[in-house]
């Protein structure tokens, strides 16, 4: 009997849909308090976008992790999903794609939370997103049997490149200064 | 008695200055960049403009004849 790829080809697709969200929600984050646009885009649609984006990554997950535990070609258990390390295939690389997958489940429920944790904890548990797309880029990157494809490496490199860019900009440019109100003039003031 | 009543849950807000671009008439950032209110009440949109434009969440908008959330 031959072995039905389906789940392999599916663990692989929803991997990679899974990262390219993760990235898109990270940009859509670092745009939403940079503003490289100014007021051209709403803060309020990127903030829906940002949170849509990385809820869609949590989906795409999901689906990674199913078609890996219904997958034979390596051998995933549902504990292995959810505790590092248990994985046998590229045990350190999958590890890391384990703990990303939580942290973005823990960041992505930190809002809903932000009332009881305090706005300056879900500033810092956010920080936590550089560590989970750079371990999610290692992970791709260690575990992902695409990697040698120049496609993947296209990818995973547009991705960090694009990352690394929002963060400078982030870092080197003053974010916009919110427009003074406009009082009105007196009559007889000088000009 | 004007239209909306606005409230800032001033422990969310993070500075990110959304609604003081939108709202400047209403809302503005103080010195350590949080936003803080020019004004109470208000007839302006621009109120509910501000409170949809929070990332945070922070700004809520009531009508101020019933006290029902607007926004």
């Amino acid at each position: 009997m031959t072995h039905d790829p389906t789940f392999w080809l599916l663990a692989r697709s929803s991997g990679f849909t899974a990262y390219v969200l993760l990235t898109l929600s990270v940009l859509a984050g670092l745009l939403l308090k940079s503003r490289p646009f100014g007021t051209a885009i709403k803060a309020a649609w990127l903030t829906g976008l940002h949170r849509t984006l990385a809820l869609a990554g949590i989906g795409a997950l999901a689906g990674h992790a199913a078609a890996l535990v219904l997958d034979t070609t390596v051998k995933v258990s549902p504990l292995g999903l959810l505790i590092p390390g248990i994985v046998g295939y590229r045990p350190l690389a999958t590890s890391l794609g384990v703990l990303a997958a939580e942290l973005m489940v823990i960041v992505y429920a930190s809002f809903s939370l932000r009332k009881r944790i305090g706005a300056r904890n879900w500033r810092r548990l956010h920080w936590a997103t550089y560590g989970i797309f750079a371990a999610a880029t290692a992970h791709g990157l260690a575990a992902g049997t695409d990697t040698s494809r120049p496609w993947a490496l296209a990818l995973y490199l547009g991705a960090v490149g694009a990352v690394a860019a929002a963060t400078a900009w982030r870092v080197l440019v003053p974010p916009l200064p919110a427009r003074p109100p406009r009082t009105p003039r007196l009559t007889g003031e000088p000009a | 008695m004007s239209l909306y009543r606005i409230q800032i849950d001033r422990s969310l807000c993070s500075g990110f200055g959304a609604c003081a671009e939108v709202a400047p008439r209403l809302i503005q950032l103080d010195r350590s960049g949080n936003a803080e209110l020019r004004v109470g009440e208000t007839d302006d949109q621009a109120a509910i403009e501000a409170a949809f434009s929070c990332p945070m969440g922070a700004i809520t908008v009531f009508e101020a004849a019933t006290g029902r959330q607007a926004a």
